[in-house]
């Protein structure tokens, strides 16, 4: 069904999107951290998690992103997720993640209300 | 490594007041706590109301809380001034570790490093507090994934879905790094119908599902995932005892610092999903099962409609001889038949027969015996020098010898077979086996028409003898099947030939549509309140008055 998580990364003007594909727990949390924590040294504040090939995400994985979020606020930059499953979606507005981060339903809407805010 | 002193051209010292202090202290929102930048303004100003160059402050156990200004003995050539520790639980620092400087007049620094013991304490406890705002969160998710997997069972019969459902659940809430779904396949084995972070064996070698023995199971389990280091299984239940039909397993609890073994609350949470599955496993079989039965009604109905497709809907007149027949089997289709079959010349030949058995199986010999009868007719019409007589023996011999070949063993026929020549009133008649029909003259006297021969599919080699009777205009037979006779009361009492004899006496002028509509209520009367145990079946024949 689902093996280890893989990981591709887009940077567009103003934006880089991560593309994941497969579980989100330890090693997939700290795999997208590692990606991110890169774009926001290479000077990205606005980040898009796409989450299409992902069906499953543990607490591991959703600390780590918590950690990643914060991270973003902390230099006022913004991160924001699209294409999650209901169930992954569920998780996030109970975890706490939406007050702090936006959630799209796909990534066209994602992309051009993160690009035409990005400054 | 950490140090104050007092500036050698430092103002007078005014002591920063405690209450300054904490008014400073409660002035500071948790983010300044958190990024350190409120601690080294509290240091600063606590060194510059005291005139000091510096400080440091330090736990017992090394880590710094705070510093600001000139540090360090190698860095600046300065003495150590003050030494201050933060000894948790002592707000006041009283009882912390306090290197006094030499000298006198260095300014205390006890309260300096309460407030900062105090601001510490409120950073450990948001930073536990956010913890465990994230387990209760966690919590939350976990119970609401129990809610959906129970939603998702009820809306969806799509076992794929489900156990992929069930198991991602599983893997998630239990922080495991891999996990499996084995279903027992045709051959008993269990098969791997699903896993997540692969490695998992394809087919386990594992303990019969009648033994349900769990811990056999679980044992056997330890290994599906050669990969993992710690795993945790727990069987799947069929439903009704009938042992263990599955298997959950998960594999490698994660933590930020690595993989460890499943504890007791791991174990139960597994358990609450492989129940899950178990009440999911049993929806689809059920559903399986229902759509099954489906299948099979409407196959039934299809055979309800040829059954009745097979019996005439109306009896012919023959010469003197007029005729009705009617039956109503005991479920959708039955074994009974009746029957009009036109024998060479113009006679014609009556026949009831009773499978042995109700429903489907005694449906389709009856099918049997209806083509077997007119093939045989067909094969017996044309040309043939034999009488009437002897045609109908040879008949029911030749069709006693099909149904012994074409029936399966157990299963037998009772048929009476009674032939009427227009051009006569002689009436002639074969009984295999079957109630006695009953000749009810026009007087009201009855004579039965007894069997001659055995039931037909008992013994190929069995020969029939053909009576006759005379019937005189007024007179009625009445053939029936063992459904109308021994139709039960609710007082465990059966309706009985005799019965029928003085019902038919009493209404023998009557029409014989009328005779039959009274006999059904009769029988339903009779058999009120209890469902109705056998196929009924009449049919009646009446020789006009010339």
């Amino acid at each position: 069904m689902t093996e280890g998580l893989k990981l591709d990364v887009e940077r567009r003007p103003n934006l880089a999107v991560i593309y994941t594909d497969g579980y989100i727990n330890n090693q997939g949390g700290e795999e997208i951290a590692e990606a991110a924590y890169a774009l926001l040294d290479d000077g990205y504040r606005s980040l898009l998690l796409n989450l299409q090939g992902t069906k499953i995400v543990n607490s591991i994985g959703i600390s780590i992103l918590i950690e990643i979020i914060e991270k973003m606020l902390e230099v006022k930059g913004r991160l924001a997720f699209c294409n999650l499953t209901p169930t992954i979606e569920k998780t996030f507005h109970i975890m706490g993640l939406a007050q702090y981060s936006t959630i799209y339903p796909d990534e066209q809407a994602a992309v051009s209300e993160l690009q035409s805010g990005a400054s | 490594m950490n140090s104050s002193r007092a500036r050698p051209d430092a103002p007078a010292s005014r002591p920063a007041g405690v209450g300054e202090l904490w008014r400073l202290a409660a002035s500071a929102d948790i983010s300044e706590w958190e990024s350190g930048a409120f601690q080294t303004r509290l240091v600063r100003q606590w060194c510059e109301a005291h005139g000091l160059a510096g400080a440091q402050i330090y736990r017992p156990d090394g880590g710094p809380v705070a510093s600001w200004g000139v540090l360090g003995k190698q860095e600046t050539g300065l003495e150590h001034d003050l030494v201050l520790y933060y000894a948790p639980g002592d707000e006041a620092g009283a009882s912390g570790n306090r290197t006094a400087a030499p000298g006198a007049g260095t300014p205390a620094g006890s309260e300096l490093a309460g407030i900062l013991a105090v601001g510490l304490r409120l950073r450990e406890l948001a930073d536990e507090l956010k913890d465990r705002k994230f387990h209760d969160n966690y919590n939350v998710v976990t119970l609401q994934a129990v809610y959906d997997v129970g939603l998702a069972i009820a809306s969806t019969l799509n076992l794929e879905e489900l156990t992929e459902e069930i198991l991602l659940r599983a893997v998630s809430l239990l922080d495991a790094r891999r996990g499996a779904f084995y279903l027992r396949d045709a051959e008993g084995r269990l098969a791997l119908a699903g896993t997540i972070g692969g490695g998992a064996r394809e087919v386990i070698d594992a303990p019969p599902a009648a033994s349900s023995d769990g811990a056999a199971l679980e044992e056997a389990a330890a290994g599906v995932i050669p990969a993992a280091e710690h795993s945790l299984a727990v069987p799947i239940e069929g439903d009704g005892g009938s042992g263990n039909v599955g298997l959950l397993v998960v594999a490698d609890k994660e933590s930020r610092t690595g993989i460890g073994p499943f504890a007791a609350p791991d174990r139960r949470a597994l358990s609450l999903f492989a129940n899950q599955a178990a009440i999911a496993l049993t929806n689809a079989n059920l559903h399986r099962q229902a759509l099954e039965k489906e299948r099979l009604e409407r196959e039934v109905e299809l055979a309800a409609e040829i059954q009745q497709g097979i019996l005439p809907s109306d009896m012919p007149s023959v010469g003197c001889f007029e005729t009705v027949g009617w039956s109503r089997p005991s479920r959708q289709v039955g074994g009974d038949y009746y029957g009009s079959l036109q024998f060479a010349g113009a006679r014609r030949g009556m026949v009831v027969a009773d499978v042995t058995g109700k429903g489907m199986p005694a449906a389709l010999l009856v099918s049997t015996l209806d083509s077997a009868l007119r093939l045989l007719i067909d094969d017996a019409l044309p040309g043939r020098e034999s009488t009437p007589v002897e045609a109908s023996a040879e008949l029911v011999e030749r069709l006693n010898k099909h149904i012994v070949e074409s029936s399966a063993p157990n299963r037998f026929i009772t048929l009476i077979l009674v032939e009427v020549d227009p051009g006569n009133r002689s009436v002639r008649y074969v009984n295999a086996g079957h109630n006695p029909g009953l000749l009810v003259r026009r007087s009201g006297d009855v004579t039965p028409l007894g069997a001659s021969g055995l039931p037909l599919g008992l013994l190929p080699s069995a020969t029939y003898r053909v009576d006759a009777v005379e019937m005189e205009p007024g007179d009625l037979v009445c053939l029936y099947s063992d459904g109308i006779t021994e139709c039960e009361s609710t007082a465990d009492e059966e309706y009985g030939q005799e019965r029928l004899e003085t019902f038919l006496r009493e209404r023998r002028d009557r029409p014989l549509s009328e005779i039959v509509r009274a006999i059904d209520d009769e029988v339903s009367r009779f058999g009120a309140g209890l469902p109705q145990g056998d196929d009924q079946t009449v049919v009646l024949i009446r020789c006009r008055a010339a």
